[in-house]
């Protein structure tokens, strides 16, 4: 069931034709879209300057509104309303065209993603492969920042962006195979569903079948490729700004700015959506809503990211680049093959 | 049941109109003073010398090109993934055909990376009596 057609059994019309169907999806793409980045306001501008003051024992943002909650206005005004300087020698067409196309792909990802109460805008037969698809295109708007900003530092940046999405991508995708060797399926609805059952019952408490408690060891592997895959501490390398300034988005000014920062923050929460979808049971949970339990995962996985951001050391760029293809993946392949190994012997 | 690349290509639609709406509000609400040096990209503080388009280290080359054969791997992986429980499961098949031609496949690429690993390809070149200083880039 997609968002149109829980919509349109709503309106009580029958059969959707396409032009039916597109509106339908458009009203429940409008509301996809709200959620993000009503999640990426909360988290930019407030959250992450909270978390960060929380563990270095400051108070941050305190002076507008509630618990400086209406920060995320006053800041949203203040950066749209920056004067937009685009830098001698800028290769114009990427230069503008990188942070549309970061903003663009993060969000298309959200399009398979199950947020629970029947709140899925699509559910193809390619869901999972479509995912990372999408979230992967986000290394070439880094590429194109990096390059068009005529900036060395910015150059620096975009190649080490794409030197790391590049080393990680293949074990976060071959960690998730993993997990489709258990499914048989990448529709990402089926890949939820089968983490209902129950794996075992300890005095009374049912634990689930999530994918985290039945192979915790991909789970590890593919939070790390994760982290790696949206750019965090500790493999915030491509920004390094005690190294680099900001790296790619280092010429980047007002709106371009706001949308640069944006993207990664869409992406820190596709992330989390990829998370909980494959391990976490989707929007699975006792008590609360679904949709709760689904927001509830996604903010997890940014909290983990803002610890590790105040917790952990940056790792170096060869550093970066050993533990990815002599580590991660050897780990995420001999992972596979095990799982294929058990699935094949307990079938 | 409804078309899902309709849906997702709404949500296509919405994903290009929100950061173009941004763009439209801050054109509205920005100054423009255009200004004789405020174009110059940052070299902190400095004058910039030189030019951006400079000769890089190779080593990101290489891994772009170790990257590819990976790439097109998982794209093979895939859809073995996806029929294996259902295969294993078959009465006339069992685990030996299903999982014997992919252990082979795989064998075959690590063989590959260990080649790679031995020349030098994943491992950051340094200049000579620069061992300490690590990472060496451009």
């Amino acid at each position: 069931m997609s968002i149109a057609d829980t919509l349109g059994s709503a309106l009580g019309l029958g059969s959707l034709g396409p032009l039916e169907d597109f509106l339908l999806s458009l009203v429940g793409a409008a509301f996809v879209g709200t959620f993000v980045l009503l999640n990426t306001a909360v988290a930019g501008p407030w959250a992450k300057r909270k978390i960060t003051a929380a563990f270095t024992d400051r108070v941050a943002v305190n002076r507008v509104g509630p618990f400086g909650l209406l920060i995320i206005i006053a800041d949203a005004v203040r950066m749209l309303s920056k004067e937009l300087i685009i830098p001698d020698g800028a290769d114009r067409p990427a230069f503008d065209l990188a942070p549309l196309v970061l903003v663009a792909s993060a969000l298309l990802g959200f399009a398979v993603v199950p947020m629970g109460n029947g709140i899925q805008l699509a559910d193809p037969e390619v869901g999972l492969a479509f995912l990372f698809a999408v979230a992967s295109i986000a290394s070439i708007a880094l590429v194109m920042a990096g390059y068009a900003s005529n900036n060395k530092y910015s150059m620096l940046g975009g190649l080490r962006a794409v030197a790391q999405n590049v080393a990680y991508e293949i074990p976060l995708v071959v960690t998730a195979m993993s997990v489709v060797l258990f499914t048989g399926t990448l529709q990402t609805s089926q890949i939820v569903g089968a983490q209902a059952e129950t794996l075992i019952t300890i005095a009374g408490v049912s634990i689930p079948s999530w994918y985290a408690f039945v192979n915790p060891f991909a789970f590890v592997l593919f939070i790390v490729a994760n982290m790696a895959e949206v750019g965090r501490n500790p493999f915030d390398v491509p920004e390094a700004p005690t190294e680099i300034v900001a790296g790619y988005q280092t010429e980047y000014s007002s709106v371009y700015f706001v949308l640069m920062y944006l993207g990664e923050f869409i992406h820190i929460f596709l992330g989390g959506a990829i998370l909980a979808t494959v391990f976490l049971g989707g929007p699975a949970g006792p008590v609360l809503p679904g949709f709760v339990w689904f927001t509830i995962k996604i903010w997890a996985f940014f909290l983990f990211t803002q610890w590790a951001r105040s917790a952990l050391p940056r790792v170096r760029i060869d550093q970066l680049i050993e533990i990815g293809w002599k580590g991660l993946l050897e780990l995420s392949f001999v992972n596979l093959l095990l799982t294929a190994i058990i699935v094949g012997v307990i079938v | 049941m409804s078309n899902p690349w309709i849906a997702i290509g709404a949500l296509g639609l919405v994903a290009v109109a929100i950061p173009f709406s941004m763009m439209a509000v801050s054109s509205l609400l920005r100054p423009r003073v255009p200004e004789q040096g405020k174009t110059t990209t940052y070299e902190s503080g400095e004058v910039p010398t030189g030019t951006t388009r400079i000769r890089f280290n190779i080593q990101y080359y290489m891994v772009a090109l170790l990257f590819l054969v990976f790439d097109i791997e998982t794209v093979l992986i895939f859809p073995w993934t996806v029929i294996y429980r259902d295969a294993v499961s078959q009465p006339n098949i069992g685990i030996v055909p299903v999982l014997v031609p992919m252990l082979v496949f795989i064998g075959v690429l690590s063989v590959g990376l260990v080649w790679a690993w031995r020349n030098g390809a994943v491992r950051w070149i340094q200049s000579p009596g620069q061992g300490l200083t690590g990472a060496r880039e451009s």
